[in-house]
This record gives structure tokens, sequence and C-alpha cells, in this order.
């Protein structure tokens, strides 16, 4: 196949970037509501390599996160919950309806809850919400996620890996290591 | 050909493909359903008498890719990952974000892996080509199959299954047994076939 002699810009197909996102050439992101919870206030927040294709993604990012994604990645219908940092490598399939979040949302301490509770409400008028666990997520390079996934907060995938479809990953999963199941367990390799 | 065949009641500007077969009682909520189907097939779907496809239901279909639907059978919000065949059988019913698939839709050893996507990212518009083996789907009749499921390559549902919502079915399913899990176990058989006890 002839090479095409320039490559083009990447773009949002149904809208305009942010101006904190920076994606490669030939990468198209689709999806008219991909930025509807994007609210990161990093520079850059979104950092996407070339000829990826990101179709129905949400981009649901808080002021503090901070997702890369690397080159030939391919996610479809996928959640993206990042209030810290989300990293994607080179050659990433993750299938539809998969939810990738580096936190836990709100405290796990009953009392702590209830002040959350209250912070996020209406009559939180600003107050400040407690701390809440936050993790990086880590996806190395030629990692397969299947459809109906979740992978939670500090949980890094090891190179290669194969994640069957509607697994839960609470832990690190080693290269070329296939899971499955809730909990995940090995149940081969790749 | 040539009469575009649209549905009244459709929120999507779209037509049914020539090679969808609809009985005349069938119902389809939306043709947005077939805007991933790029079976080339005579009949690439089929819904049966008194079928019915709702709202988000996908039929994400391969060149190859065949799905078929008896009477009565009902899908609301199903996803057909297709590549070979996938049939469901009369009264079964399929619940939403079910995730029916025949196929990885790319092959398994990295660097070849590599090689698909690349070749993805460069056709226009983007479709996948792909060597991944697909192994047909076969669901019987008045199988009750519960949200958020998960059926993966090659497996077989006996008739009158239940599977319990969430879970993912790797391996075949006896007639009338109750499964429920990830990975899918059988919690106990329908009285209908109720397996003979002290063997």
């Amino acid at each position: 196949m002839a090479e095409p002699t320039e490559l083009r810009p990447g773009r949002w197909v149904d809208g305009t970037l942010p101006v904190n996102a920076q994606v490669g050439s030939e990468s198209i992101i689709t999806g008219d509501r991909a930025f509807k919870r994007f609210r990161s206030q990093q520079a850059p927040a979104l950092i996407i390599g070339s000829h990826c294709t990101l179709e129905d993604v949400g981009f649901a990012l808080g002021e503090q996160g901070k997702v890369t994604i690397g080159e030939y990645c391919y996610l479809s219908g996928v959640q993206l919950l990042c209030e810290m940092e989300l990293t994607i490598g080179n050659y990433v399939m993750i299938g539809w309806n998969t939810t990738i979040a580096d936190t836990d949302f709100h405290p796990i301490a009953p009392a702590d809850r209830i002040a959350d509770a209250v912070a996020v409400s209406p009559l939180g008028n600003g107050r400040p919400r407690p701390p809440i666990v936050r993790r990086p997520v880590i996806i190395e390079d030629d990692v397969w996620i299947g459809p109906n996934v979740t992978i939670l907060k500090g949980v890094r995938i090891g190179s290669g890996a194969f994640i069957e479809a509607g697994t839960l990953v609470t832990r690190d999963v080693q290269p070329h290591s296939r899971l499955m199941g809730n909990p995940a367990q090995v149940i081969g390799e790749v | 050909m040539g009469i575009q065949r649209t549905l009244p009641w459709d929120w999507y500007p779209g037509a049914i493909p020539d090679n969808v077969e609809l009985d005349e009682t069938a119902y389809v909520e939306t043709t947005h359903s077939f805007v991933p189907c790029r079976s080339t097939m005579p009949v690439a779907v089929k819904l049966g008498r008194g079928a019915s496809a709702y709202n988000d239901t996908v039929f994400d279909l391969g060149p190859q890719g065949r799905v078929r639907f008896g009477e009565y059978t009902l899908a609301v919000g199903v996803r057909f990952i297709c590549d070979a065949e996938i049939t469901i059988g009369d009264y079964t019913m399929m619940s939403w974000n079910v995730v029916l698939m025949d196929t990885y839709r790319i092959a398994l050893e990295p660097n070849h892996r590599r090689q698909e996507l690349e070749g993805f990212a460069r056709s226009e518009p983007r479709q996948f080509v792909t060597t991944a083996p697909a192994k047909p789907i076969r669901i019987g009749a008045n199988v009750w199959i519960g949200f958020d499921v998960c059926i993966l390559p090659g497996v077989t549902i006996g008739e009158g299954a239940i599977i319990g919502a969430r879970s993912v079915v790797k391996d075949d399913v006896a007639p009338y047994a109750v499964v429920a899990g990830n990975p899918a176990r059988v919690i106990r058989y329908l009285e209908t076939k109720e397996p003979v006890h002290g063997d």
C-alpha cells in the first residue's frame, strides 16, 4: 500500500478539541460526547500519539487528570475516568463498554463519605472534599482488553497481556498473561 | 434493490440494508443498529416472526458475518460482534449491554496484531482486516440472558438455560442449566431437565 504523502493532523470528528489536548497525526476521535466530562486544567491534559482510532470514548478527566495514549491504539466505547494519571502504551486495543478508573471517586470511611456527600451536594458551596484515594493506571504496549472489562486504580497491565471480556482487574497483570473472571484469574499465557 | 427501507419511528436517518431480512411482524427500533454491519453475505441478519431488536442493539458484522434470530426472539441493547455466525433460538430473551462475540477480531500474537492495527489505521474508512479465527455461537430456544453478560467465541447454550446477569460464558451451557458468575458456573438445573442424582 502506498504511504500517504502527507499525514493529516489528529482531529475530533464531532467538535473542536480542548486547547490542552494534543492529538497526533492520522488519529481520529469520534462521538459527540467525547469531552462532555473533560474538566482537566493540566497543560497538556491529554496526549494521543499518531494513528489512533478512539470511537465513542468518554474522556472524563478531573481537574488534575492527565491521560497519555501511544500510537496505533484502538478504543471503542471506553470510559476513561481519570483524576490523576492514566498511561496507555502503543498498539493497545480496548473493547466496548470497558471502564478504566484511577480513583475511588469517594472516600471509604463512613464519616468522610458523609462529608463528601455534603461537599458535592447543591448545599456544598465550594466546601473542600475529603481526601480520596487515587493511584495511576498504566497499560503497557500490545495489551488487548475485551468488552465489559473494569480496570481499577493503581493497576499496571504488563505488555502483551490479554484481558478477556467482562474481567474485573484490581491488581497488577504480568506481561503476556491471559486473564479472566471476577476476581481476575490467570488462565494462560499469550 | 431500489426501494429504500426506512422506519417511520426511526431517530436515525438511515435505511435497512438490502441484505437484512425482516419478517413483516418483526420490529427494529432504529437503523442505527446496522451502521457497523459490513457483511456481504446474501442474508446478513435475519429476524423471524415476532422477533425484535430494541434501542442500542448493534450488528457489528464482518464481511462473512451472519446473525439469525428465531421467532419471538428479543434483544434489548445487545452487541453482536460477528465474523462467522451467531444463531439465536425462538423465544430467547437478551438484556442490555450483552455482548455476543464469535471472534476476537484481531490476531492473538502481538507482532501479528501490530500489523493488523497498522493496516486498520491506514484503511479508509477504518476497517479491520484480520486473520483471527471466528467460531460460531449457538443459543438455543427459550434461553434468558441477563444484563452485561459476555458470550465468548464458540459457545453453545442449550434450550431453556438461564444466564445470570454479568456472567461471562466461555464454555458450553447444558439445556435448562442456570449459570452465573465470571467465569460462569452451573448453579442448578431447571425442573424440566432435572438431572438424576446419585450416580
